[in-house]
């Protein structure tokens, strides 16, 4: 893409670009660690994970009031405006991946004080994964403005979903084996929501990207994979 | 490359140009320029200086004629008939459509008399029936009430967004189809150009507008369809919106993102 005859314009979203790679990076990094601190009981790392979030706020309002002010200076057009539309979208996703593994960190706190059944968290484990993989890619699409990349994460969503709903299900069974579980399973539970969540704020941000570089929205009907389509559980008549 | 909308519907084209090419002597202006400027609606031409826009907007009104060696080839349909055959009425032509320029050009006579003098070339009007299409002109150029108790002022005392609003009255007294705008607000200060873009929202429900401008923005706010000149050529044409959240074109882009002017 040429630069604008005007090069502070060309600064200014830099300046956005840049901050948005440091958010993704900042949020990488909490889920990566809330993970761990999960699977290891870890409460140190638990906590350091909980301390990070406060920078992640602040990059997010800064994205906002830099993405305001170019508005208002350079009225910008075509793909100016979408990338800065982009830029606000994709911060405000960003921060709430980072408040949800900040809660995944914050219940590995508590778990860690009462460990039991790591077998009940593998399948957490699988959901991370295949999170984590759609956050580093939507946010590698991001960057190189790749519309493929970011299709394919949207379309990985159906899979956490299909995830997140035998997770529950093994959760339960664990609930139900043994009464001394429930506590623990609950906290699970939780988690795996919060995973579930982050797989679908990437995918928010996936389309964003689409956006942003075609100038098209991607359908509204998202590939579903989870057994919890409402349809599903209404009485037949 | 004859457009119709986005929906694929056919609109109405006031004014159709087909294969269009403009010379300045030798030298040519406008390559193969094909557009349609809808009827009821406002069609702004936008492109970098030297493109071939303010060209275009003076074929439609044939313009041209009044200066030697500027010549013109193709067709020009205004309701289907062709303004660029010989034998056309060129004077009646330049009624049904209207121009406003970039410079505000009152007559050096009084705000009545600039209104009055362009009705009574074409029409045998008794007094009180000049007076109300005065009244009407003006209303309809939203310059009535600033000027109702002056009318025998000159039209010169008026300030330049005045000024630029009694040409547009002038314009409409004399009830034209299309009105032709090159550069309107140019001259104009915001408030002003805010007060003629107020007006030709209005207009547009009576009359087919074309609008040559330099600000993209101001294309952005009053038109519906957009057209992109470029060294001689129409590179793209589209609805407004569309032309400027996505454009087809890597020129239009570069263009009206200010990636080279």
């Amino acid at each position: 893409m040429s630069e604008h005859i005007v090069s502070a314009y060309d600064a200014e979203l830099d300046l956005l670009g840049r901050k948005i790679a440091e958010m993704g990076g900042i949020a990488e990094k909490m889920l990566s660690d809330a993970m761990d601190a999960l699977v290891d009981f870890d409460a140190d790392l638990a906590r350091q994970t909980v301390a990070a979030d406060p920078r992640l706020d602040h990059l997010q309002r800064e994205i906002e009031q830099n993405a305001i002010q170019t508005i208002a200076r350079r009225q910008p057009m075509a793909v100016d405006l979408r990338d800065i539309i982009a830029a606000i979208r994709i911060s405000a996703d960003l921060e709430r991946i980072g408040d949800l593994a900040k809660n995944i960190a914050k219940r590995a706190i508590i778990i860690a004080a009462e460990a039991r059944l790591p077998r009940a968290i593998i399948g957490l484990k699988s959901m991370h994964e295949n999170a984590a993989l759609s956050l580093k890619d939507v946010l590698d699409a991001y960057a190189q403005r790749d519309v493929e990349r970011a299709r394919a994460v949207w379309l990985r969503d159906a899979e956490l979903d299909a995830l997140e709903d035998s997770v529950f299900r093994d959760l339960l069974t664990f609930m139900m084996e043994d009464p001394r579980n429930i506590s623990f399973c609950t906290h699970l539970l939780f988690c795996s929501k919060n995973i579930e969540r982050i797989g679908d704020h990437a995918t928010n941000i996936a389309e964003t990207v689409y956006y942003l570089v075609t100038g098209e929205e991607l359908p509204v009907e998202r590939p579903k994979g989870g057994s919890f389509s409402f349809e599903q559980h209404l009485p037949s008549t | 490359m004859i457009p119709t909308n986005r929906a694929g519907v056919d609109l109405p084209a006031k004014i159709l140009v087909k294969d269009l090419n403009f010379f300045y002597g030798d030298s040519v202006a406008l390559k193969t320029v094909n557009m349609s400027v809808y009827a009821n609606s406002v069609t702004a031409i936008i492109g970098p200086s030297g493109c071939g826009k303010s060209t275009l907007l003076r074929v439609l009104n044939r313009m041209y004629d009044l200066y030697p060696k500027q010549r013109a080839e193709g067709e020009v349909l205004l309701d289907g008939e062709n303004i660029l055959a010989p034998g056309q009425d060129v004077n009646l032509l330049r009624a049904r459509v209207g121009m406003v320029f970039q410079k505000p050009t009152p007559f050096p006579m009084s705000i009545y008399e600039n209104i009055a003098f362009g009705v009574k070339l074409y029409n045998k009007v008794s007094k009180s029936e000049l007076d109300g299409r005065v009244e009407k002109a003006l209303r309809g150029a939203a310059l009535w009430n600033e000027v109702k108790d002056k009318l025998h002022a000159s039209g010169l005392s008026l300030s330049g967004g005045q000024q630029q609003r009694l040409c547009i009255a002038r314009t409409v007294a004399i009830e034209p189809e299309v009105i032709l705008f090159d550069e309107p607000c140019s001259a104009l200060d915001p408030i002003s150009t805010a007060k003629v873009e107020e007006l030709i929202d209005e207009l547009r429900e009576k009359y087919t507008i074309a609008i040559v401008t330099h600000s993209m923005q101001q294309a952005a706010r009053v038109s519906s369809y957009t057209a992109f000149m470029y060294l001689g050529e129409l590179l793209e044409f589209d609805e407004t919106t569309k032309m400027f959240t996505s454009p087809d074109k890597k020129q239009t882009q570069d263009y009206i993102t200010g990636r080279f002017g």
